[in-house]
Order: structure tokens, then sequence, then C-alpha cells
């Protein structure tokens, strides 16, 4: 039974097996077991503390107060001090939501769809970039609850048995989307977890200080490195890779949905779905090239995170990019094709309405400048690819804008007509939401192994056993 | 050259299809002759079928050559063979451009002018408009599938690099024009029987179904060619593996860009757009969507999930097989409601239909096949995949 | 066997320290083939040839997350059927009760949920992890077994170990050092 349903299958070993491994080219030849653990653990446990790194937590700190200080006046004021009034009901705290969340999906795409497909780039960057993915589900997750307008009662979300007799409304998409942010954000700090278990073990026993032994011991949960365990472990992580990836699929999906559903034109289209999630790939890719750039220059990890890692991560974004550019090519077709009064009237005040400017900065942010990522020269031109990083997630965030605003603030009758403007409040927690994100970075930057030690170790040759046969 | 000097393992097949080519050419045009509009018709619904597999085959050749990987090395060729039956294809889609007043609502100028929404439309829904545009379509396929066959050849003849990254430089902005060709033709093939309805997804939609059929087809051609030989050793289990697992993603994202498309369409409950719905979960249609929903999905689904099934040629290629067979069922819910109005139907000119122009397109593709090494040489996949152990 | 004195630390076993995953793979292979059955290596990273070598590849964790699968696939939807169909029925714009195409959005989520659950908890079970104390962390050196050490270990309990044997067993793969480790 137990082989008959094994719902994914363990990876097969890399297909070759020469001289010339592909991972070779992934990380700096001269390394060693030993080379890798100490240089990976060493920013963890003996290196001194960067000034940079204190500079730059300063800063995300700061921020961090500005956020708990436009949410104290949030919560003592009420939503009011923010931009959203009828009809743009859905301003900034939904388009920074799903902004953040789709910034998550690239970490776990990067950790279980490229290890389903046996990509072995993706061990030197997918430890960040699932830290990435759970701070930015952190970040997102805040906007809707403080959305509600009385955070203290979000668990009215959950299906629990009440002395009011309420059950969720299970029709609605906004209840999907307690479901799948919940269930991704467990999902992905298990992964996460689970992932860091080993490492734990490495710093645990190389820690020379006893408070650092007794906390790195105890997450450890004791992990002595057993072949037992190690294959119970592979299998298990396997298959969190295998739920992973339709998951982090079905997330923006059920994001997306709560546009789609609707009858709004401008949301209520059925090309939502995919070209959402390939966003926010997009996005998520951008962001963290947006990162690693700037860290593998600050710790010299040229050695782990190559170019070769930095060009596949641009011919990603370039090929979601593309995706994405379709889904607008099919909105603006069918507006036009759809021959209704409303879905035209949509798209052209997208284009030409009062929001014109946010609607050509997208088209330029998002479509044609990314383009220049057809040229391997760009893709190996790292301060050029940083800037068109943070040029895509200028653009994801525009598109977001657009498809909330514009869809909302022309509505059926113009009667119902209106203009929106955040105020400096949204711009607060906006802001204020990077520097939470920027500040757990830096956290976890510190006290944890950024890069996956002992994946790292099965990126050597000598990792490989020479007679796997029956000898 | 013998036609099956390299494929003596299809000759079975080859028969098969001929008879197949035969008798069911005979049969349409003698039924052509009694009902056009059937004809024409069922030969829509044909076509979809036989040309959405080699359509999809192209498009998994340039996935192939954009990305490389051991899983493509061993499919390659049959790729390549059903890329190279679209010329004939394309003569093929001819006869139904004689037939549009049959198939397509929106021919009829006196109706389009009585309607408001078809009139908005006019200036796209019209006959040379219509005829422009697929004549476009096929010259893109046609150019990409010219193309890539020419370096193809070229990279068995040389060892030099050149024609591989020609290939793979093609494929990448190749995938774009094929993505958009493929999307204005199921506009303006399938989603136009209905003028009315539109449907964002639906480009997506039609890619996944034929890159499904496609792999499916593939899957199928080559367990009866690994029964032994340099190309039974290519198609070892942990390549059998990652095909029983691509084609599990395939079966996953058909299932997923419909029921996106399903889930919110069903609970907008819009007039313009639940009505593409209404004709398929009413008079019997609802048992063609439960099938649909239970052998192009649930079954293949549950089935590939076990790692065994994908590791065993036998049991794979029944796999696909069914999902080949089911494949029918997706292209008659997509276009059979828009002609049997009346309920759940089929004419026996769709079935000769089928059967005659999948026996010549079958036999093309054996034909093609057979005038290659079933391996390609020149790919600098195949030796690694030659020398993996089993 | 002699009664033992309950203070008198008790042999684990004996533990051989190798320099690289080959010499593990082969040592460890062969000791199974000898008979050993309560045996165990440690190492650095996962080797999948010293899995099969050593027979431990078979594992139920599939099996666990199967049973979690399916057990989040009908709690979820069982919830929702339940919640909007009899114990909160609302009509909302015309929608059925039961609005299975709905419903199938969270019976997913928590399908992925509760499968995800059972493959790590069930994998710590399995490990019966976490474990504060286990003899092996006696062994010297062994710091060095998550780093780029590679240990195999024969436990005193097996029927088969006899010390001066199996001492001479584990020298003959030409190990850094054989020890003799304490509970």
């Amino acid at each position: 039974m137990a082989p008959a349903s094994h719902p994914h299958p363990p990876a097969e070993p890399p297909a070759s097996k020469g001289a010339a491994t592909p991972e070779s080219a992934f990380i700096a030849p001269g390394h060693t077991f030993g080379s890798i653990t100490d240089k990976i653990s060493a920013i963890v446990l003996t290196r001194r503390t960067p000034v940079g790194w204190l500079l730059g937590f300063a800063i995300a700190f700061g921020l961090v107060m500005l956020f708990l200080m436009a949410v104290t006046w949030l919560l003592l004021k009420g939503t009011g001090i923010w931009g959203v009034n009828i009809p743009v009901g859905w301003g900034f705290a939904i388009i920074n939501f799903v902004w953040w969340i789709g910034i998550g999906h690239a970490g776990t795409l990067i950790s279980a769809i490229l290890l389903l497909l046996h990509q072995h780039w993706r061990t030197s960057i997918n430890r960040f970039a699932e830290a990435m993915t759970l701070f930015a589900v952190a970040c997102a997750g805040l906007f809707p609850i403080l959305h509600t307008g009385r955070p203290w009662l979000a668990y009215w979300l959950l299906p629990y048995p009440n002395s009011m007799g309420l059950w969720p409304q299970f029709r609605s998409p906004l209840i999907w989307d307690v479901f799948a942010v919940t269930t991704y954000a467990t999902v992905s700090a298990l992964f996460w977890f689970v992932g860091l278990v080993p490492d734990l073990a490495t710093l645990r026993d190389r820690a020379r200080s006893r408070v650092g032994r007794t906390i790195y011991g105890v997450l450890a949960l004791g992990w002595r490195g057993s072949a037992r365990h190690w294959a119970r472990y592979e299998s298990a992580y396997l298959l969190l890779a295998g739920l992973a990836t339709p998951l982090v699929l079905s997330v923006h999906t059920v994001v997306s949905f709560d546009f789609a559903i609707s009858v709004l034109p401008g949301w209520h289209t059925t090309i939502f779905p995919p070209y959402f999630v390939a966003g926010a790939i997009y996005s998520g890719f951008a962001m963290v090239l947006t990162l690693a750039i700037p860290i593998r220059a600050a710790y010299g990890l040229q050695d782990f995170i190559t170019q070769r890692h930095l060009d596949n991560m641009a011919k990603v974004m370039l090929a979601t990019g593309l995706i994405v550019a379709y889904g607008y090519a099919m909105e603006a077709f069918i507006a036009w094709y759809s021959g209704s009064f409303y879905e035209r009237f949509m798209y052209w005040n997208r284009v030409t309405g009062p929001y014109w400017p946010v609607f050509w900065a997208l088209i330029a942010t998002n479509i044609v400048i990314p383009q220049l990522l057809w040229l391997k020269k760009v893709r190996l031109n790292v301060p050029v690819l940083f800037g068109i990083a943070l040029v895509i997630n200028t653009g994801m965030w525009l598109e977001r804008f657009v498809i909330v605003v514009t869809s909302l603030h022309r509505d059926f009758l113009p009667s119902s007509w209106g203009m929106y403007y955040p105020t400096m409040w949204d711009w607060f927690t906006y802001v204020g939401t990077i520097g939470l994100f920027v500040a757990m970075l830096f956290l976890f930057i510190r006290f944890l192994p950024m890069i996956s030690i002992f994946e790292m170790r099965t990126l050597l040759p000598e990792s490989k056993v020479k007679d796997s046969a029956h000898a | 050259m013998n036609a099956l000097d390299s494929v003596p393992e299809l000759a079975g097949l080859r028969r098969v299809a001929l008879w197949a080519a035969v008798s069911g050419v005979l049969a349409t045009l003698a039924g052509a002759l009694f009902d056009p509009t059937q004809f024409f018709r069922s030969y829509l619904m044909a076509w979809v079928y036989w040309g959405g597999v080699a359509l999809g085959c192209l498009g998994l050749l340039m996935v192939y050559h954009l990305t490389g990987g051991g899983w493509g090395v061993a499919i390659r060729r049959l790729l390549e063979a059903a890329a190279g039956t679209l010329p004939a294809a394309a003569v093929l889609f001819v006869p139904l451009l004689f037939g549009l007043g049959a198939l397509y609502a929106w021919t009829d100028r006196a109706a389009v002018l009585a309607d408001h929404v078809l009139s908005q439309k006019a200036a796209y829904l019209n006959v040379p408009f219509f005829i422009a545009r697929t004549a476009l379509y096929f010259v893109v396929w046609l150019a990409l599938a010219h193309f890539l066959d020419r370096w193809s050849r070229r990279q068995d003849e040389t060892a030099e690099a050149w024609p591989g990254e020609r290939m793979k430089r093609l494929s990448g902005g190749g995938l774009v024009v094929y993505g958009l060709a493929m999307t204005f033709a199921a506009f303006d093939w399938i989603m136009s029987l209905e003028p009315h309805w539109f449907s964002t997804i639906f480009g997506m939609i039609f890619i996944a179904d034929s890159a499904l059929g496609a792999l499916a087809f593939v899957l199928v051609i080559s367990y009866l060619l690994a029964r032994g030989g340099a190309f039974g050793r290519v198609l070892a289990p942990p390549i059998l593996n990652d095909l029983g697992n691509l084609l599990l993603a395939f079966v996953m994202v058909y299932a997923y860009v419909s029921f996106s498309q399903l889930l919110i369409i069903w609970s907008a409950n819009l007039p313009e757009e639940i009505t593409w719905y209404l004709h398929r979960v009413e008079g019997g249609w609802q048992l063609l969507a439960n099938a649909l929903a239970i052998f192009y999905f649930a079954v293949p689904f549950m089935v590939l999930l076990s790692r065994g099934n994908k590791r065993q040629p036998r049991r794979l290629a029944l796999i696909a097989g069914g999902v080949l067979a089911a494949r029918l069922l997706s292209v008659f819910f997509l276009i059979g409601p828009a002609f049997y109005r009346r309920g759940l139907g089929a004419h026996w000119l769709d079935v000769a239909a089928l059967v005659g122009l999948g026996g010549v397109w079958v036999a093309l593709f054996v034909w093609r096949l057979s005038s290659r090494p079933l391996l390609a040489q020149g790919d600098p996949e195949l030796a690694p995949a030659l020398a993996r152990k089993h | 066997m002699a009664h033992e004195d309950p203070h008198a630390p008790r042999l684990y076993g004996l533990v051989a320290e190798f320099d690289s995953p080959d010499a593990l793979v082969a040592a460890g292979r062969r000791a199974v083939q000898e008979g050993y059955r309560d045996l165990d290596a440690y190492t650095p990273f996962p080797i999948e040839a010293l899995h099969e070598a050593m027979g431990f590849d078979r594992t139920r964790v599939p099996l666990v997350v199967l049973i979690g699968a399916i057990t989040g696939a009908v709690a979820g939807y069982g919830l929702q059927y339940w919640a909007s169909t009899i114990a909160y029925p609302l009509n909302v714009g015309g929608r059925p009760l039961h609005s299975w195409p709905a419903f199938i959005v969270p019976t997913f989520e928590t399908t992925v949920l509760f499968a995800a659950l059972a493959a790590v908890f069930g994998m710590l079970a399995l490990n019966r992890l976490p474990q504060p104390y286990h003899p092996i962390f006696n062994t010297p050196r062994f710091a060095l077994a998550s780093r780029d050490r590679f240990f195999l270990a024969i436990e005193a309990r097996d029927p088969k170990f006899d010390l001066v044997a199996t001492r001479r067993f584990l020298e003959s793969f030409t190990p850094r050092e054989v020890t003799e480790v304490e509970e």
C-alpha cells in the first residue's frame, strides 16, 4: 500500500555523474564539506555583527515603530483614517495584501517546484527565499485583519462553534482566503522549519556559547543525522514539496477569486487565476533578486549564489512576465470582444480615465522595461538586473492598484462614481510593513543559516557515492 | 529508403491507420453528399481533436528546446514528426473554410444586424477577417515547425552547437507567438461557435487541452516503439517517471483552468456567460460533463499519483491511452453543445470524420517519423540519457 | 548473561568513524549483509545510496500523509456541507445550499493542511523526535557528524554483537577510529 500511494516520487539522482556535473557551476570550485559548513555557519556563530547590519536593522526597526504608530492610531480612530470610502472600499489594504502575498510565492516556488523539477540551483537560495515567504505572508495577513476594522475579532472568520450559532459563509471567496492564507502560512512555516532542523543541529554542535548551544539544541529536536531518520526526512520533505506546489498555486488563485467571483467589470474575468499566479511568481522572483544581490555582496557569498543563479532567476521573471502581459492582452481584447458596454467602458477608463498615469506606468514597469531581460548582457549585468527587479516590484504594486481602484471607482451608475486618494496613514502602514519585513529578514540572517548547509554539501561531487551498484 | 526502415514497430499502427483513413474518408465523403452541414460540424470536431495533438506537439517541442531535460530527448523525434504533419493539417483545414455558414451563426449578416451584441463584434467576427486570421495562425505555426525541422536536420549532420542554439533562441520568442496564435485560434474556431459568449481563459484551456492530448499521444506511441533497442534504453524508468509526472501536471493544469472558468462563471451567474454552461449541464449533456470530470481528471489524477504506475512503460501507456480517449470527451464538450441544441446527441458522421481524419493524420505521422532515426544523434542530451543506469 | 549492576555504565555499542561517504556505504552494506540488525549510520547529509544499501529506504511516511490528506478532505468538505445545509442554511444570491463548486476550494486547502501536518509530525513521530538524550552523542568527535564525518554504530543489543568480532569487522573498513560508546 505504502509505495503504491506515494503521492510524489522522490527525486531521481542527477542525470549525469561525470566530471562536469550540472550543479558544479552553481558552487565555486575548491569547497569541501567542512569549508561549506564553516563559511555559512560562521555568519551566524563567529563573525562579528557587521556595522551595515546594525545600521540596516536600525532603519528597519524605525519603520516598524512607524507601523505600530499607524496601527495604534487606526485602532483608536477606525478605518476612517485611511482613504477608503464608497465606492472604493478596497484601497491600500487589499493592494498591499495582494502585493505581499504575491511576493511570498517565489519562496515556495523555489523550494518546492524547483525541487520536484530536479533544479539543483535552488539549493543556495531556497532557505532565505522561504524565510522571505514567511515574512511576506506575515505582512500580507496584517492588512485584511486591520481592514476588518475590529481586528481583535478576526477569529470570527474561523469556523468554530459559538454561542451566536453562526457559521462562516462558505460561498464567499473571502472565507476561502482565510483557509488558503492560514494553510499557506502554516505549511510554509513547517516546510521552512523542517528544512532548518539538520542545520540547527550543525549550529548546536558548533556554537561556542552555552546560550547558543542550548537554544539551537532545543530547536534541533535532538537531530543526530541518523540514516533511518534521513530516509524518512527525505520522504517527508519531498511530500511537503509535492503538497506545497499546488498549494502555492491555489493561494494566489484564491486571491484572484476575491476579485473574479464578483460581477464587477475589471474584476470578474476568467483569466484571473492563472494570470494572478504568474504575477505572483513574477513579483516574488523580483523580490528574491532585490534581496539576494545586496546580501551576496555584503556577505561575500558569490561562491554560492553565482551568476548562473541570477541568470536563471532573470529568465523565470521574463517568462512569468510574459504570461502577465498575455493576461493584460486577454483582458483588453475580451473587454472589447464581449460587446458589453460596461466592460468596454471599464477598459477605456483604465487607459484614459483619471488614473491613466498609473496604468501607463504599469505598462512601462511591468511589460516594457522587463523585455530587456531577453538580452543575455542585461541578465549578466548585476546592477542593471537589480534595477529591473526594483522596477518589477513597483510594477506589480501598480498592477494591483489599477485592478483594485480603477475597477471600483467607476460604478455602474455615474451617481456612484468617486475617486480614491490614499492618506498618509495608508502610506505609513504600507512603508511600515516594508520595515517589518526587512527587520525580520535581518534577524533571520543574523541568527539562522541563510543558506541550507546540508543541501549545499550534497552539491559537492564527493557526496555522490561511487559504488552505488551492489558490489 | 523503405518507409518503415527506422520504425518496424509501427508497421501495425500504419496498417490500421491506412485502413481507418480509407474507410473513414469514404464514409465521410458519402455523408458529406447527403448532409453537408453535419459534415462540416463533424469535421471541425475531428480536426480540433487531431490538429490539437499536432499543435500541442509543436508547443512541447519548443518547451523542450528552451528548457532541455532528459524527458524531452526521448520523445523529441515523435514531437518533431507530429509537428512535421502541420503542413498537411493546414491543407486538411481548408474544407472548413467552405462551411463557415454551416458552423458559425455570426456569418448570417441579417441575424448579426438584428442582434445588438453581435453587431458590436462584427468588426472581428466576419468571414474575410476570419479567413485572414486563420491563414496567419498557420503561417506562424508552419514557419516555427519549418525552421525547427531544418535546424534539427542540420544538428544531425554537424557536431557544431549552432543549430541547437538557434532552436533554443527561436523557441523563446516562438512560444510567445505560438501561444497567441493558439489563443486566437481557440477564440475563432471554438469560442465563436456561441458568439455571445466570451471567456478570457478560453485560450489557455485550448492550449492545456492540446498539450495534454499531445503528451498522451506521444506516450502511447513511445510505448509501441520502446520494446527494445536504444530507444527503449533512453526511455528508462527515471525518464518515464518524469514523463508521467509531466502528464500528471498537465492533467492538473487542464482541470485547474477548466474549474477556474466554471467557478467564476457559476458564482457570478451573469446571463451572458452562464448560458454556455447551461447548454452543457442540461438535456443529457451533464452526463458528458460528469464523464469528463471523471475520465479526464479524477481517474488519471489518482492513478498517476502512484510511482509504480509511472515507471512501468505498459501501465503508463495505458493511462496515456485513456487520457487520449478521454480527450474526445473534452473536445466534444467544448464544441458539441453548440450544434446539438436539443440535448446530448451525436451523428454517425462525427465518428466517421474522426476515424477518417485520424487515419490520415496518424499515417502521415508514421511516415514523418520513419524518415529520420528515432533518436536525435546530434542532441547533447542524448549521451547522458543513453549512459544512465536503470 | 550475568546480572548487571544498574549503576555501572552499560555498553551502547561500537562506533566507527569514516572520512568519506563511500567508505561508510561500503561498511553499512556489508554490516547488513553480515546479519547485523540493530545498527545505524550517522551522516551530515542524506545519502540515498546508504538508505538503499542498509534497507532504510522504505518508509511509512507516504502512508501517513495519505491518511492525513483523506482526513483533511473529508473533514473540510464535511464541515462546509454541515455548516451550510444543516447548521446554518442561508440563501446567498440564490445559490444552492449545497454549493459544491464553492466548497471545493476550502476542501483543497484543508486537504493540503492536514497532509502537510501529517508529513511533518508523522516524520517526527516515526523518528522518535524530539529526543533530548541519545547515547550516540557520547561518541568522541560526534559533533563532526553534522559537519564532515560519517559514523556507523552497531549496538550492543544486536544478537550478533560481539565486542571482539564486531570490532574486527568494523576495522576491516579502515575507519579513522572505532570506539566503545557507553549509554
